[in-house]
């Protein structure tokens, strides 16, 4: 085994583990309300987001090639470029997560690969005008457009069933809303697996493993479907709870309200090819959810928490990138690599035992939000 | 501005976002309103029949249109 072939491999290692954290950290955006509305069993829940995402990988199999592209120069990319940007990303998915802040998968991997290639081609190898127009400018208006849309659709529905029964009112939203996140799912796995598959294409391209014009191989798309469904199983619930009890109260008919708007504008945004992502669009929604029904309320300190880290997203992945490629060129060849591989793994494993000391699991995530994260234990019965 | 936002797909996204999101949500408020009028106590009478009728017509719409949904987007 030779060194490039090495790197390579570390390369799609590193991948696979982002494209698990994309999963774990997202399965927040589909099941949240569905959890928090008890529509259905946590397990459950994430259970059947797992399945549909792994049916979603291979739904679409015209993969966006490449990753970043239009945003930095395709001539800069190479495959030290591609990990340093892959360990930015996922450094920042798992800080993230252990804040249990939802926070978009890939404006942290775009953000890694522009810090990656600032330092190690320059500014000019970065297109300011594509990052402005398919990253900056959408991550503005999506959470906007589907907070109005679950807005409008929350109010409505609080309207039209007002002479309902309680009880038919909430088991018929409960069947919705199942629905409704399952549509979500299945988009997140279609949108989401395919931008890992797109990096090891274009690693394996890079590495003359297979010619530029070759389609994805076979086992790459079974790989990453593996692992953001893996993923997605295990469930990211910090995540989870913030964006199903921390953000705003939720009942049954606000949740499917908050799905069926992330779902139509997910949807609407991938066939118009207008560059949205899932968890700026599900955030929205709820939020959206939680400001249509009246005399609800909105936690707008954790909202505000939300959003100053999604802002942080691209500077701070983009600074883990960059220093990722900095210490690994310093260094230099395979062994440089490996170095900031181990280092990423430490850092890994570290949030992991920090994350051991409050856990929050598929038992108390629906526990009353008293503030924090932290599920408070005096007042489980 | 118009070099970082594509205006055309904006608005086609909003107008879609808003047929979907808000319009199938409604239709399926409407679907439970009519299912509750078979379920009170109009049970066997007619207005318990059209009630069925409403929301077998509105869960079919929600259904077809989340349908199309998944359509468009896997054809692009």
């Amino acid at each position: 085994m030779d060194a490039s072939t090495l790197l390579l491999g570390v390369v799609v290692v590193t991948a696979l583990a982002f494209d698990f954290t994309n999963g774990f950290h997202d399965t927040a955006n589909a099941m949240a309300t569905s959890i928090a509305t008890r529509a259905l069993r946590p397990r459950i829940a994430v259970a059947l987001s797992a399945v549909l995402n792994f049916v979603g990988a291979f739904l679409s199999l015209k993969v966006a090639a490449t990753i970043a592209s239009g945003i930095v120069e395709s001539g800069a990319i190479t495959l030290t470029v591609v990990f340093a940007g892959l360990v930015g990303g996922l450094a920042w998915n798992l800080l993230t997560w252990y804040f249990g802040i939802p926070s978009s998968s890939s404006h942290a991997l775009i953000g890694g690969v522009v810090g990656a290639t600032l330092i190690a081609a320059g500014t000019g190898a970065v297109k300011v005008d594509g990052l402005m127009s398919k990253v900056i400018v959408p991550a503005f208006l999506s959470p906007v457009f589907a907070a109005l849309v679950a807005i409008a659709g929350t109010f409505l529905v609080y309207r039209i069933t007002q002479r309902v029964p309680a009880s038919t009112r909430t088991r018929g939203f409960r069947l919705g809303q199942i629905g409704s996140a399952s549509l979500v799912s299945l988009a997140h796995g279609t949108n989401d697996a395919q931008k890992t598959m797109g990096v090891i294409t274009l690693a394996l391209i890079a590495n003359h493993t297979i010619s530029p014009g070759a389609g994805t191989p076979f086992w790459v798309i079974v790989a990453c479907a593996l692992c953001i469904s893996l993923g997605t199983y295990i469930g990211g619930w910090r995540v989870i709870r913030t964006l199903g009890k921390g953000l705003t109260e939720i009942e049954s008919p606000q949740g499917f309200a908050a799905e069926g708007s992330s779902a139509a504008v997910i949807l609407a945004a991938t066939h118009f090819g207008f560059p949205l992502s899932t968890t700026h669009v599900c955030s929205g929604s709820i939020m959206g959810a939680g400001v249509g029904k009246r005399l609800a309320e909105v936690r707008w300190g954790v909202a505000g928490r939300m959003v100053t880290a999604w802002l942080c997203t691209i500077p701070a992945a983009a600074l883990v990138g960059a220093g990722a490629w900095k210490g690994a060129d310093a260094i230099g060849g395979v062994g440089g690599v490996a170095v900031v591989f181990g280092a990423a793994v430490l850092f890994a494993g570290g949030l992991y035992l920090a994350a051991r000391r409050i856990p929050v699991t598929h038992a108390n995530v629906n526990e009353e939000w008293t503030g924090s994260l932290a599920p408070d234990k005096e007042q489980v019965a | 501005m118009n070099q970082y936002v594509d205006v055309d797909a904006l608005w086609k996204v909003l107008v879609a976002g808003l047929a979907g999101g808000v319009g199938l949500v409604a239709l399926f408020a409407v679907g439970l309103v009519g299912l509750s009028m078979r379920t009170s106590e109009h049970a066997a009478s007619r207005t318990g029949a059209a009630g069925l009728a409403v929301a077998l017509v509105c869960f079919t719409l929600v259904v077809a249109g989340a349908a199309l949904g998944l359509y468009v987007m896997l054809k692009k």
